[in-house]
């Protein structure tokens, strides 16, 4: 049998900007970018949660609903030397590492010998690690798999763990509802509700031809989900080719006006879930796709070229989404933004030095 | 639209300008150069939507005036493939274009030069005149230490200042650094010297069209930098951002002064470079009187060891480079001796020519 923790940092950029400045702490705080640039929040701390304010959301929106919001611009280097810290924490217990993010990270602890190979009390010796060396929360979930581990370390946040043991796994997944399965977003859960599906337990109900029918080649994986099972493993070298955004909107968006509109919210949402793992790749393309209303998509792919030019505008994926969207020129039901990408093989014990 | 014109009148032209064409292009129009025929004659243009070099061919018998897109590579293929003993004749019917010389005849797609990107003339904000072999010797002398791929986009290009009395290209990857130092009159005030990153693009390809004695001027405006050189014009965007401090950078307290001839040099770092570890490129210098021992080893235990006579007197030091590193530096200087200025081992060197002082470049060491 596994044993994985997932580890996941509480508010992490409002959480390390806080502890640089704790005049700060007691006061809402938002990481992201100014509201007066069209900037969007990327963490806020618990204290702006409470007044609505969510990831993602446009710092003007955030301004609204909490005028007192201190914003705090990013200071990525900072996130990242913390973050390596955490994980040299980590590989005190195995070497087993998958980083999601800067901020999130499965552990495979099947084979580690300390604490008599207890996972929760491994758990709980990362976390009070963390605490002590880096005055930082995080929250663990223990199961065995990463989908239960990840739906876990949500349960008790911030500052928590919860631990669903290999007997509790059937019962625990018979209520847990839909919406926490990684993958089910708004639009999806939507269309569970209009079948009666309010819980993994009523998915369970499901066969998997019905699931296929219903959701496509993902209703294989959330027949076994539905389960709790999840075989993945935790890959420490895994390398990513591509971070993308799909958004899938209610209605359809009827014209090219409401597309570009529509573009720019995944396009903002595209940045900031770069901004997580800009440290390790470099972007070498730009991609965009469009599902249209009969279901038929088209893709766009376009080379960097030239790496002298911050990948980051706008203008350029609102260019590509427009070309895709003249192809067909129908109403939407999906935007996709994303980009392709290289790692940076950044090998720690790399010895050449720097000038800046 | 309809012209005839020399297959050696165009041949030149047409290659220098699909350089800047790129192969791959999301937007179809890239692909294509822009050929304009009127009085003056007839105008190429081609683009990446970053450099833009256009080229006025007078040296051409206009028919009927017009202006359309075509394919630049099969263009320049078949322009090299003809041979010289007829004219080549464009004519646009309908929205092909069709080229006879002699008995060959080609019929080809094209796309309106409506679609063509324009690059806005804006305002020109300041210019400056240089000979263009100076130029030349300055992109040469730095080109090399720019950035490619790096996610600190403003890398990937060459630094230009223009204080009120030089112009000064820099160009660094963060590991090492090359800075070349033209002075000159520039009319910039002494408070108020000028930055502007070129991307790497524009870099290389300004310095194919710099090759007579004749000044060039540089035009700068908001956003691009423009130059006429005798029939192309060049037009570059410029990398918005900030250079870091280059000054900063530049090392002053080294003691260790070493003077050692260039190709002796250069071919020390070659011979132990073959069995450095092949990513990191590792090599070992040990300094000592009138001695440098070069020294390599790879993880499958291959070693090269090798000496070289050096002007040295002081004490010793070992301290490790990416050996590609200083390669480029050799191969970048133009003098029969170089002057290294050492510190310490976890200091940057200092490496310049004896007898010409154009261009000084910055290596920072790896940690043995």
């Amino acid at each position: 049998m596994r044993k994985i923790i997932h580890i996941d940092a509480d508010s992490f950029y409002a959480s390390v900007e806080i502890r640089e400045n704790p005049a700060l702490a007691t006061r809402p705080v938002a990481v992201g970018g100014s509201p007066d640039k069209r900037g969007v929040i990327a963490t806020c701390n618990y204290i702006a949660r409470s007044f609505g304010v969510r990831s993602a959301m446009s710092s003007a929106k955030a301004l609204q609903l909490c005028p007192d919001l201190v914003f705090v611009k990013p200071t990525f280097e900072l996130y990242r030397t913390v973050s390596r810290q955490m994980q040299q924490i980590f590989r005190e217990y195995t070497e087993l590492i998958e980083p999601l993010s800067l901020d999130e990270a499965y552990l495979d602890v099947s084979a580690c010998k300390q604490c008599q190979g207890s996972a929760t009390r491994i758990a709980e010796e990362i976390r009070q690690k963390i605490r002590q060396q880096l005055q930082l929360t995080v929250s663990a979930g223990v199961a065995n798999n990463k989908f239960l581990a990840k739906v876990a370390s949500d349960w008790n946040k911030p500052d928590g763990i919860f631990v669903i043991t290999p007997k509790q796994v059937d019962e625990f997944v018979r209520q847990l509802p839909v919406s926490k399965i990684n993958g089910v977003g708004k639009v999806t859960a939507k269309k569970m509700a209009s079948l009666g599906i309010k819980t993994c337990g009523d998915l369970q109900t499901l066969n998997q031809a019905s699931l296929t029918e219903h959701f496509g080649s993902y209703g294989l994986r959330l027949y076994e989900l539905a389960k709790g099972v999840d075989e993945r493993p935790v890959e420490s070298n895994r390398v990513r080719k591509s971070q993308s955004v799909e958004h899938t909107f209610d209605d359809d968006l009827p014209s090219l006006d409401a597309v570009l509109d529509k573009s720019i919210d995944v396009y903002d949402e595209l940045l900031r879930r770069y901004g997580k793992i800009c440290d390790q790749y470099l972007v070498t393309k730009r991609f965009v796709k469009v599902k249209f209303a009969d279901f038929s998509q088209t893709t766009l792919e376009e080379s960097m070229g030239s790496y002298s030019r911050n990948w980051q505008n706008l203008a350029d994926y609102t260019q590509l989404i427009e070309t895709a969207w003249r192809r067909k020129g129908k109403p939407v039901r999906l935007l996709g933004m994303g980009v392709r990408l290289k790692e940076i093989k950044i090998d720690a014990s790399t010895p050449q030095l720097s000038l800046f | 639209m309809k012209f005839s014109i020399s297959r050696e009148a165009l041949l030149t032209p047409l290659q220098i300008i699909s350089g800047v064409v790129e192969r791959k292009q999301t937007m179809p129009v890239l692909s294509n150069i822009l050929v304009v025929a009127n009085e003056q004659g007839v105008a190429l243009t081609g683009t990446n939507m970053e450099v833009e070099l256009l080229c006025r061919i007078s040296d051409v018998e206009v028919v009927e005036n017009g202006e359309i897109t075509i394919p630049a590579k099969k263009l320049s293929d078949i322009c090299r493939s003809l041979t010289d003993s007829h004219d080549i004749e464009f004519k646009v019917e309908g929205d092909r274009v069709h080229l006879r010389a002699g008995k060959s005849h080609f019929v080809l797609s094209s796309l309106p030069a409506e679609h063509f990107p324009n690059t806005e003339n804006e305002k020109n904000d300041y210019s400056l005149k240089v000979p263009q072999q100076e130029l030349k010797k300055m992109l040469d002398a730095t080109a090399f230490a720019m950035a490619q791929q790096d996610v600190r986009y403003y890398l990937n290009g060459m630094l230009f200042e223009i204080s009120h009395k030089h112009l000064r290209t820099v160009a660094t990857d963060g590991h090492r650094l090359a800075l070349a130092t033209f002075v000159t009159e520039t009319g910039v005030t002494e408070d108020n010297p000028k930055q502007i990153i070129i991307p790497r693009k524009g870099v290389l390809e300004l310095s194919r069209l710099l090759n007579d004695d004749k000044d060039v001027e540089l035009v700068f405006s908001d956003s691009h930098l423009r130059s006429t050189i005798g029939s192309y014009t060049f037009t570059s965007k410029i990398i918005e951002g900030k250079f870091p401090d280059y000054n900063r950078v530049i090392p002053r307290g080294g003691d260790k002064f070493v003077v050692a001839d260039r190709q002796d040099l250069k071919a020390v770092f070659m011979r132990a470079g073959i069995l450095s570890h092949e990513n990191i490129r590792g090599i070992r210098l040990n300094l000592s009187e009138n001695q440098l021992e070069v020294s390599a080893n790879n993880p499958e235990h291959e070693q090269a060891e090798d000496y070289i006579e050096v002007d040295y007197s002081g004490d010793t030091l070992q301290i490790g480079f990416n050996v590609g590193y200083l390669i480029d530096v050799m191969n970048a200087i133009d003098d029969e001796k170089v002057k290294l200025t050492l510190s310490n081992p976890n200091s940057s060197a200092l490496v310049e020519a004896v007898n010409d002082d154009t261009a000084i470049y910055v290596v920072m060491p790896m940690r043995l």
